[in-house]
């Protein structure tokens, strides 16, 4: 078993800024994700040589800290997934599963930047093949050089849609619309909120510029309604909605795709914190469940901080801001940094912080998807996908009494497949509290226990590497 | 708001349940009251075995055997699908010295009344041919069954409601009343849903039964004893029959208070198989512990080998409730009239649901009871507490 001063788990924006901050602090640091190399969904592809130049101080920041990571003096370890995480003596024993098989970690303190996850609002066909999630979409282009399909249709909401549309089109897809399931009206009641933030204001404007020059039809207001297709997806049928996100029957019309990519914003992976047992809150300005913390990122259980999206759908220089926070605290945790120091790096980063904070909050508020999108999930549409569960079976659970997610998990099984409920949960909140009539947090969140992803039994068995 | 009920059961879980549905049936008016959801406790934390063979000769034995043909007949009459299937079971022996002693035990079980086969180590490969080669034999247990433990409580309770049951959920319990200024007969139940007038009260808590217990003023001698379960992903046909090493029955009849892990296999009906099983007396906390699912994933991999390369999806742990004898506690209690008690089951929960019911209904309602009944009457254990509180 290894053993480090702290462990930052996830080499995103929020996990190499806090790991960096750290090390350099003087900190023993081991910086763990899962993916074969650092940057996260953020940079990935962002060291390859045929990357494109960096469009926001945000994406050249988060450059330069992956070329920082190589100078640093830390552990870095790839390809190893954090499966468990329980109490020490002193601090923490994370679990690890790498190439290697089973591992275990102490760590004095531990920097959560599990990141985010995309959210999904089902509709009529969402399973057929040739629908996929932005996200699925950027990684096949960005780190595989594959393209979604030849006629592609982008629906959803938030930033990451023109990001998508516009990363498609530069390398060569035919996007034959973007679908923004937020009216242009909304926009204008948040402007106060949007005022400073030139940087992403920036990037949206790129997006936008590089469409318009593209041609690529852009139409706010407008979603999809149903994926048609025997085998594979052939055509989607798409619906303009009404000021309380309710598709307007009348506005529906058939156009051919055989490639669908949707994402309605994130969701804070907070697996992890969960499982280590800090309060959590539901707060959908942040974008859902995400820990409580103070002002250095520590959570309710002393030594254990989130940064980044794990903390609150933030962005990723908020994420960077906020890595570098825990970073410092830790170090302050662990007895590397005075007080007084800590207290001035805090304060002069305060402005900043206050800013993007409200900045995401209006993202994650204007953005939320509008409650009449749940009239798009027919009683026939699959919710779970592994248990093969349909909303009409989820609602007629919840008219029975299941109107919380960990009753509707113990009495129809949804959530107990691959993706353990992750790709759903929320949805399946949003369900009940249409249908009880209550604030989505009161449905709460689906116990996590465990291993967090599956591990061969075979590896679990093992004792672990000394 | 008060209402009326002939009887109340307290605690959702299977025994609760099964309280409820045996009370309906015998044409009483009962209302439920669960401070969580159906099934959120130990029932949905379980395996969903019906044994006979991990049970003593004698009373338990005589309970266990009377639920299973209880189990089999609720098969057939509710309307509500609990995948029973009565594949049998398996009982595994490692080496020489377990295969002597799960012989031992299948001769008891036989010379008692129970189905069973000896099987060498070519008999059980050839029922289980994925079982690892070198095992010594075993036992084959022909009328045993599984069920899905959650779904067999909401089956009971679904089919308690149609015959009248009134389910209080998310309610809790905070105090029951007595006639005669606290000395007399229960009068009635307090609850966060009102307040329940009646006559006869079943604590069904499981293993937060003392809660209830307090609020008369007893004191029962359950503990909770943590077991853990392990999920793996899809594999539908790995085994044909839910198997159990021969140190699984140690691990049951002792009362020993460290870690204790003897395989349990179960194949559900959506093909995924629960892994277990471990014992350990480690307070009401319900968290997963990593060591003990390395500890349970080891022996899984002694017994099949093939489990090495299958994915784990996740664990649970769970809380049961451990009676000092390893008997339940059924029937009333003589210092307070009109509160029953049904729990205790410790591991047996799921398969001793239905004749627990029954017992409490005969109890209750009136009727022939079996001779069991007196063996498991929880006045055998000194159960008034010196700091009775009256309401």
């Amino acid at each position: 078993m290894g053993s480090v001063e702290l462990a930052v788990v996830g080499a995103g924006p929020a996990g190499l800024s806090a790991a960096i901050t750290a090390a350099r602090s003087g900190l023993r640091t081991a910086l763990l994700d899962e993916y074969p190399r650092p940057g996260g969904q953020y940079l990935k592809g962002a060291s390859e040589p045929d990357a494109a130049p960096p469009i926001s101080a945000a994406e050249r920041q988060g450059r330069t800290l992956l070329r920082q990571l190589a100078e640093t003096d830390l552990e870095l370890r790839t390809q190893t997934l954090v499966w468990g995480i329980e109490r020490a003596s002193e601090g923490w024993r994370l679990a690890l599963h790498g190439p290697r098989g089973l591992d275990w970690l102490e760590a004095r303190a531990v920097v959560v930047a599990a990141g985010a996850r995309e959210l999904v609002v089902p509709f009529p066909g969402w399973t057929l093949p040739g629908v996929m999630t932005l996200g699925a979409a950027q990684i096949l282009a960005k780190a595989h050089g594959v393209l979604p399909g030849r006629r592609v249709l982008l629906a959803g909401s938030g930033p990451l849609l023109l990001a998508a549309a516009a990363e498609l089109t530069r390398r060569g897809a035919r996007v034959t619309a973007v679908l923004e399931a937020v009216p242009l009206s909304r926009w204008l009641r948040h402007a106060p909120a949007i005022w400073g933030n030139w940087d992403r204001l920036g990037e949206g404007r790129h997006y936008l510029a590089e469409l318009w020059r593209s041609g690529t039809p852009y139409r706010p207001g407008w979603t999809v309604a149903e994926a048609l297709g025997g085998d594979e997806l052939e055509a989607v049928i798409v619906a303009r909605l009404d000021r309380r996100g309710h598709p307007i029957p009348s506005s529906r019309e058939q156009v051919p795709a055989d490639s669908l990519c949707m994402g309605f914003g994130f969701i804070p992976n907070v697996e992890l914190t969960q499982l280590a047992g800090c309060a959590h809150v539901f707060d959908p300005a942040r974008g859902g469940w995400v820990p409580g913390v103070d002002e250095r990122l520590e959570t309710s259980l002393p030594g254990l901080f989130v940064a980044g999206e794990a903390a609150g759908v933030a962005g990723a220089a908020a994420a960077m801001l906020e890595g570098h926070i825990a970073g410092m605290a830790a170090a302050y945790r662990l007895g590397r940094l005075p007080e007084g120091q800590l207290a001035r790096e805090l304060a002069a980063r305060a402005g900043r912080r206050r800013r993007l904070g409200r900045f995401a909050a209006m993202l994650n508020t204007l953005f939320a998807p509008a409650p009449g999108l749940d009239a798009l999930i027919t009683d026939d549409t699959p919710i779970c996908r592994c248990e093969e569960v349909s909303a009409g079976e989820v609602r007629a659970a919840i008219r029975g009494g299941a109107t919380e997610l960990d009753a509707l998990k113990t009495w129809m099984r949804v959530g107990q497949g691959a993706c353990q409920g992750r790709t759903f949960g929320p949805l399946l909140a949003r369900l009940v509290a249409v249908e009880t009539g209550r604030p989505v947090g009161q449905a709460g969140c689906f116990g996590v226990r465990p291993p967090l992803k599956p591990i061969p039994l075979g590896d679990l068995a093992q004792e672990g590497a000394s | 708001m008060t209402s009326e009920a002939d009887a109340v059961v307290i605690g959702g879980g299977i025994v609760g349940a099964a309280c409820a549905y045996y009370l309906c049936a015998a044409g009483l008016s009962v209302h439920l009251v669960e401070r969580s959801f159906p099934a959120s406790g130990t029932s949905r934390a379980c395996d969903g075995l019906i044994l006979t063979w991990d049970k003593a000769p004698g009373a338990e034995l005589a309970l266990g055997q009377a639920s299973a043909a209880l189990w089999a007949g609720l098969a057939e009459t509710l309307d509500f699908d609990f995948e029973y299937a009565r594949a049998g079971t398996i009982l595994l022996a490692e080496n020489e010295p377990a295969l002597a002693a799960g012989r031992a035990r299948a001769e008891a079980m036989q010379a008692a009344g129970v189905r069973a086969q000896a099987l060498d180590s070519a008999g059980l490969r050839s029922l289980e041919p994925n079982l690892a080669a070198d095992l010594a034999g075993g036992a084959f247990f022909p009328d045993d069954a599984q069920v899905d433990a959650r779904r067999a409580t909401l089956a009971l309770l679904a089919a308690a409601q149609q015959r009248g049951l009134t389910l209080h959920p998310q309610a809790e319990v905070s105090a029951i009343r007595r006639a005669n200024g606290g000395e007399g007969r229960v009068s009635g139940v307090v609850t966060t849903a009102g307040e329940i007038s009646t006559e006869t009260v079943v604590c069904a808590a499981g293993v937060w039964s003392n809660e209830v217990a307090r609020l008369a003023g007893l004191e029962l001698p359950i503990r909770p004893r943590k077991g853990h379960i392990l999920v793996t992903a899809r594999l539908p046909g790995l085994i044909h029959h839910p198997m159990l090493e021969g140190g699984y029955v140690t691990t049951v009849q002792s009362a020993a208070e460290d870690l204790q892990v003897a395989l349990v296999a179960e194949m559900t009906a959506g093909g995924t198989l629960l892994l277990g099983s471990s014992r350990q007396f480690a307070g009401f906390d319900r968290s997963v512990s990593l060591a003990v699912l390395q500890a349970i994933a080891a022996r899984a991999a002694r017994f099949l080998p093939a489990l090495a390369r299958v994915g784990v999806m996740r664990s649970y742990a769970g809380l049961r409730p451990w009676s000092p004898d390893h008997l339940p506690l059924i029937g009333p209690v003589v210092a307070v009239p009109g509160l029953y008690l049904a729990a205790g089951h410790e591991g047996a929960g799921i398969g001793l649901a239905p004749v627990t019911g029954q017992l409490i209904a005969g109890w209750v309602a009136g009727g022939d009871l079996p001779p069991v009944a007196d063996e498991v009457r929880p006045d055998r254990f000194e159960l008034a507490s010196t700091t009775l509180r009256r309401f």
